[in-house]
């Protein structure tokens, strides 16, 4: 399979057989029937299953629902290459290689979601009705909930690790249900060849992945990007999970794996490639504490973009403030080589709106695209049951009940990989 | 027929000058002083139905007195609340943009008129302001400019520049057909090709701060320890936000020789806690601070120290919180603050 269709100077090519989930139900045995999928909460606690955990808990949450997922962590689309995921989610089910070619296997219309304490984690709420629902794109998708208790004397370490390799083992068991079903839809996606002459504008995208330390970090083959250089990767990777979240911290302004595997802004320069653009590449950047490493960084991920002849980026950050650096240094770099770019911001321009947007500005551009309003707040109904925790503790309130939020505690509301709709409009 | 309310101070109210400034809220029924001009120009669709005044002194100074005025505009059951024109009177000003902007956040539309230098200006969140001239002889321009732009807003148009509008304009979330990365390739495509494409963001302009020269003499210097880490007594009893702080606290630290861990903990979420529970006196360094004063080379440290968490912190609430500090330092008699941050 990895031979077919091979692209000029490439040789490889993604093929993703998506099948789609429409009703989803607990039952004996896990499994996938014309859009039904079935699991079983045995087999999936099985899975789950490590030392550091006492108890797996599994729930399905679907659209309309009245129910809210509370203190959120990560959401991962259940994908498989095969039996035992054959390769997929590189470093932590499969060997820590170079994916993205052969067959992939995708459910779509369905994530699996991590959701209860973990330290440094910020609360983090999914709607699955209401005005909350509209503004993540967990509300339109059945959800998978699992629950967890940590096992006792389990440092929170452990349990941020087996949380981690629970959820996208049960993702790859979910997947692999439909492995027998033909696919509704089978996309072909050849690997980005780097020396084309269209004479469409190269346009790539620089990736900001937020590696604070434990419970603030992104993994690339299974390991911590944070001491990694800016990489350029073949895009076709992420479909297969070469990036994975551990990042909790303001969830508004977060990128789950799911989110990763789906990106975004790969998705919208794969679909214009070739008409009124060239996709040029992708690159991952760390996103580092101190500023003179974020200086480092960025220049190093401009000089990258020069060496593989972009003409024009998306840059895009995962976090609050200080992420907003990490755009703005590399816009300011890619102006000094003479490459375009544009940045994805959200805004922090306080409840009502009149505060200033931004934390850090690029200091030689004004091309930025807004993600909405970080600070507005929206008021959600009250909601049946929840999953996740008793208490929406930012609130000062019981999970289910009616509470005032700022945009920046809905779940990956304001996408910095621009998987939203929301931005912001001078009011009248 | 619409309610209109309108904010004077106790000059225009008709009840004196500075030596009335301490005049408490009240009220009168309809239109007064330049509330009756302002009448005139509504026209008869619009009618003021009553005036609120308080005195300056004790609008721009008490909150108690704000919410009483607030109270008092509420009462009467406006649809829209008029303040000013205040010109360039500070305190007036303040007051205006303060009434407006709380019956702003409590749904109601509300326009303020004062001149662009007022340093009311910043103060009035979500409501509309209007240019006015710098002193009461432009009073009649003033309110034709303020009458039009309350009819616009009442007939829910958008107030722009072009109607006089000064100050900061709301932006508000909105949900639009395309996602933020499809208009991000939009947006780079058009600039590439050099063409002027709109951006979504306003670039911000923020002030610089100056360093405050060095303390002459530290020997004989009081020094506060203040702190944006989050760094609260374990359990957090006065519920420090770990992002988007709305507030500011204190605690004692008389007779404490060191910030024990255990003792103290950060509730910041926006930095790996572990080192820094560890040892809090990586936050707060009372450890040394107490080292320096028992050698003598400082003065006195301050019995409290004051906190509050930056992450994600809007600027109006960091400014605030700084003048807050500076005239809580400045009453306490302190002469120099050591500010952590992290």
């Amino acid at each position: 399979m990895r031979s077919e269709g091979s692209a000029p100077g490439t040789g490889s090519v993604l093929r993703l057989l998506s099948h789609r989930v429409t009703a989803v139900a607990l039952g004996p045995t896990t499994r996938y029937d014309e859009g039904t999928l079935s699991v079983s909460a045995a087999a999936a606690c099985a899975a789950l299953a490590s030392d550091a955990i006492a108890d797996f808990r599994v729930s399905w949450v679907s659209p309309g629902d009245s129910a809210r997922i509370v203190k959120v962590l990560d959401v991962v689309e259940p994908r498989t290459k095969g039996r035992g995921g054959a390769g997929i989610f590189p470093g932590f089910l499969g060997l820590p290689a170079v994916e993205g070619t052969g067959e992939t296997h995708v459910l779509r219309g369905v994530a699996v979601i991590a959701a209860g304490f973990l330290p440094r984690a910020q609360e983090a709420v999914i709607d699955m009705s209401g005005p909350g629902a509209a503004l993540t794109p967990f509300g339109a998708t059945h959800n998978l909930v699992v629950e967890f208790t940590p096992a006792e004397g389990a440092s929170w370490e452990s349990v941020d690790i087996a949380v981690r390799l629970g959820v996208l083992k049960v993702a790859a068991l979910l997947a692999e249900a439909a492995l027998g079903a033909p696919p509704d839809d089978v996309v072909t996606l050849p690997a980005i060849p780097h020396l084309r002459a269209s004479g469409l504008p190269r346009v790539g995208a620089i990736t900001n992945l937020q590696t604070q330390g434990t419970f603030k970090d992104i993994f690339v083959h299974g390991k911590s990007f944070g001491r990694a250089a800016p990489t350029l990767i073949d895009p076709n990777q992420l479909h297969d999970g070469a990036v994975v979240s551990g990042q909790f911290g303001h969830p508004a302004l977060k990128n789950p794996t799911y989110v990763h595997q789906n990106h975004p802004v790969v998705a919208e320069l794969r679909r214009r490639d070739g008409k009124d653009l060239e996709f040029a590449g992708l690159i991952l950047a760390p996103e580092p504490v101190e500023a003179e490493q974020k200086e480092r960084v960025s220049k190093q991920a401009a000089e990258l973009c020069a060496a593989a002849n972009f003409e024009g980026v998306v840059i895009t950050k995962e976090g609050g403030g200080n992420a907003d650096a990490d755009i703005s240094l590399k816009m300011d770099a890619l102006t000094e080589f003479g490459i375009g770019s544009v940045g994805l911001f959200a805004e922090m321009a306080g409840a009502e709106g009149t505060a200033p947007s931004l934390v850090v500005p690029p200091e030689r551009s004004t091309a930025l695209i807004s993600t909405g309003n970080y600070d507005e707040v929206v008021r959600l109904p009250a909601v049946a049951r929840a999953y996740g925790g008793a208490t929406v503790d930012v609130a000062g309130a019981p999970a289910t009940a009616e509470m005032d939020l700022p945009t920046a505690v809905l779940y990956c509301s304001l996408s910095p990989l621009g998987a939203g709709r929301l931005t912001c409009r001078e009011a009248a | 027929m619409s309610r209109v309310v309108h904010y004077l101070n106790q000059f225009f109210a008709g009840l004196g000058g500075e030596n009335a400034a301490s005049t408490p809220p009240g009220v009168k029924p309809g239109p007064v002083g330049p509330g009756r001009k302002l009448q005139e120009l509504l026209g008869t669709d619009h009618e003021i139905v009553a005036t609120v005044y308080c005195g300056d002194d004790l609008a721009a100074a008490s909150p108690e007195a704000m919410a009483a005025v607030l109270e008092l505009v509420m009462q009467a059951r406006p649809d829209i609340v008029l303040a000013g024109p205040a010109s360039t009177s500070g305190r007036y000003g303040v007051a205006c943009a303060r009434v407006a902007a709380g019956a702003a956040r409590a749904g109601i539309a509300a326009v303020a008129s004062m001149h662009p230098e007022n340093p009311g200006l910043d103060d009035a969140g979500a409501a509309v302001v209007i240019a006015s001239g710098a002193s009461v002889r432009e009073m009649g321009a003033s309110l034709e400019r303020l009458a039009a732009a309350a009819r616009k807003r009442l007939a829910g148009e958008a107030v722009t520049e072009a109607d006089g509008r000064i100050g900061k304009v709301p932006r508000k979330n909105v949900l639009v057909d395309r996602n933020a990365a499809s208009r991000a390739v939009d947006l780079l495509l058009a600039r590439l090709q050099g063409k002027d494409a709109p951006a979504e963001v306003p670039i911000p302009h923020f002030d610089h701060v100056t360093p405050a020269p060095p303390v002459p003499d530290p020997a004989k210097a009081t020094i506060a320890l203040v702190t944006e880490s989050g760094l609260v007594p374990v359990g957090n009893p006065g519920r420090l936000e770990s992002a988007r702080a709305t507030r500011w606290l204190r605690y004692p630290i008389e007779g404490k020789a060191t910030a024990a861990a255990g003792e103290y903990a950060s509730v910041h979420g926006g930095y790996s806690t572990v080192w820094a529970n560890q040892d809090p006196n990586r936050l707060l360094p009372l450890d040394v601070a107490r080292e320096l004063e028992r050698e003598g080379a400082i003065g006195v440290l301050h019995g409290e120290y004051l906190v509050t968490t930056g992450n994600g912190t809007t600027v109006p609430n960091a400014r605030r919180f700084g003048v807050e500090w500076a005239a809580e330092l400045r009453r306490a008699g302190i002469t120099a603050a050591i500010l952590t941050a992290t």
